[in-house]
């Protein structure tokens, strides 16, 4: 049976539950199995927040998983809280310009991305988690782009209609994001 | 009489919460009373943006002492009613939940544990077992449903309110704070669809008519004045709930009927033993699964015939031992030796029961 188990954390306020958000609910839009637990504690802002995702094409038994097949830390927190969801067949992805270590766990393999660094910079602060989205369907390849297109209509579709180049900016975050797992992979 | 929003079968992907406030809806619930707390806040959410379609009624209390007692007066009042809570909010509730036993009204409550003492945790744990099976100054005159995901949350949340009216002792949808706020496909449906009526609901007080004349006069009793006048009617309600029991203990069973190690978990620990049995059993291993649904009343007899037929038993669950206590006194005799996997408020993984198992077929439990 194929199950894809996601970890994706960093602080309060990146977005990471609206990322898992839209990513499970391409999931489901693609007719897979998933299941999408959110963990958070009781800051509004701050403190480590973490989505613990499954993607799969049979019905899915435990909702919390011992390792995550792929582990996504977004800050310094993020990797002393998540390591211990990572084992020897697991992939980390990490952020280069928000971290200021390097995780240290023994995992199949680890990706440096500096996707905070490309959001300010080439295009918004606030597409960020966008383009660590990206990073992770490409990491992942358990879904297609156009899901995650889709999966996007229907959380921002609204704002899209109000600003359309809302929707370029998301699309352009999302492959920049692919782009970089394609350029660690050389 | 309340608009049903379900009319035929509808697959939808919701959160936890969300699926109950579609269910008691679905269950033709007429009135919700509760106040806030996490990790349970979106049953009232939800229930308060379907409300204007649904022709029902809400009202957010001051805390969860006034929540438990106006559902009480709700269903006094003849109201399909109910609230729920977790954590914190359920200790303080159970005064209410007391009255609700010793004057027989069918309270429903769901509640999704977070971690405990206290504030603790606002996430998970499976911590108030004990709490919602046998909190209040009682005996548990309660029926508790333990349920391990959406279908489950959307088929006992209906079942509850039929549960109660029926035998009038408190019910429960004991949940937890992942099953709350996680988020799986699960198929909606009208009850009547399954052949499930609900059972009408009559007032206790405010009946129409006149009192001696078109209606008998109605005495509710919450104080009584001899010893063993109270005795006398605690007897009667033992005797129904025994009764009741042998129709409502409900449990479920997975690859039982050869399992030498069997796996004892309620909630949504089971689903993570599903997952470590079919590994287990890829080993070559043979392990098994008992659930109690009901956790409160057990399902003694079919629990008593799993434990006898396993070699060994593992109790395992996010606390440190609520259930096996429960359990272990209703296995009372039998000489199957266990051991335990218990993580206070901490969900048990797949990965953590298959290496348990492997643990005790290697080295078998002596206790």
């Amino acid at each position: 049976m194929s199950r894809t188990k996601m970890v994706l954390a960093g602080e309060g306020g990146q977005g990471v539950q609206s990322v898992a958000k839209i990513l499970v609910e391409a999931g489901y839009e693609a007719g897979k199995q998933v299941l999408y637990i959110p963990n958070f504690g009781v800051e509004q802002r701050g403190g480590v927040s973490i989505a613990f995702c499954q993607i799969a094409d049979e019905k899915i038994g435990e909702p919390r998983f011992a390792k995550g097949d792929i582990v996504i830390m977004l800050s310094d927190r993020a990797i002393d809280r998540c390591e211990t969801y990572v084992d020897e067949n697991s992939t980390v992805v990490y952020d280069t310009s928000v971290c200021t270590k390097k995780p240290t766990c023994k995992c199949k393999k680890i990706i440096g991305v500096d996707a905070n660094k490309i959001a300010n910079e080439k295009l918004s602060a606030r597409v960020f988690n966008i383009i660590v989205l990206g990073v992770l369907l490409a990491a992942t390849n358990v879904l297609k782009l156009d899901d995650i297109k889709n999966a996007m209509e229907l959380a921002l579709g609204k704002k899209f209609a109000v600003k359309p180049e809302l929707r370029e900016l998301n699309h352009k975050a999302l492959e920049m994001g692919m782009e970089l797992v394609c350029q660690s992979a050389v | 009489m309340v608009n049903k929003l379900i009319k035929e079968d509808t697959k939808m992907f919701l959160t936890g919460n969300e699926v109950l406030a579609y269910a008691a809806n679905a269950a033709e619930a007429e009135f919700m009373y509760g106040y806030p707390i996490t990790p349970q806040n979106e049953i009232m959410h939800t229930w308060c943006k379907l409300l204007p379609k649904m022709d029902a009624g809400f009202l957010q209390t001051e805390d969860e002492i006034s929540a438990g007692f106006s559902t009480i007066g709700g269903i006094l009042a003849g109201k399909r009613a109910f609230t729920a809570t977790a954590g914190p909010g359920n200790v303080i509730m159970q005064d209410a939940q007391s009255m609700a036993e010793m004057m027989r009204i069918p309270f429903v409550c769901a509640v999704m544990q977070r971690g405990g003492p206290s504030t603790a945790t606002v996430i998970y744990a499976q911590q108030e077992t004990r709490l919602t099976c046998f909190g209040g100054n009682g005996e548990g005159f309660r029926i508790v449903y333990s349920t391990a995901g959406h279908q489950d949350l959307y088929d006992y949340m209906i079942k509850a309110f039929n549960t109660a009216w029926t035998y009038k002792f408190p019910t429960y949808v004991l949940a937890d704070g992942y099953q709350g706020k996680m988020r799986e496909p699960v198929m909606l449906y009208d009850p009547a669809s399954r052949g499930i009526n609900m059972v009408p609901v009559t007032p206790y007080l405010l009946g129409e008519g006149e009192i001696g004349k078109d209606r008998k006069s109605v005495h509710l009793r919450n104080t009584y004045n001899m010893e063993e006048e109270l005795m006398e009617v605690l007897e009667g309600y033992q005797a129904d709930y025994d009764k009741m029991a042998e129709s409502v203990a409900e449990s479920y069973e997975y690859m039982t009927d050869d399992a030498e190690i069997l796996v004892i978990a309620h909630g949504i620990v089971a689903r993570s033993a599903m997952t470590a049995i079919d590994e287990l059993r890829a080993k070559g291993i043979k392990a098994g699964l008992f659930r109690p649904i009901t956790i409160r009343p057990l399902d003694v007899k079919s629990m008593r015939s799993a434990v006898s037929k396993a070699k060994q038993v593992l109790f395992t669950e996010s606390a440190n031992g609520q259930l096996a206590q429960m359990c272990l006194e209703k296995l009372y005799g039998l000489t199957t030796p266990y051991s335990t996997l218990f993580k206070m408020g901490v969900g048990v993984t797949g990965d953590d029961i298959v290496n348990k198992v492997e643990e005790m077929s290697k080295q078998p439990a002596t206790v």
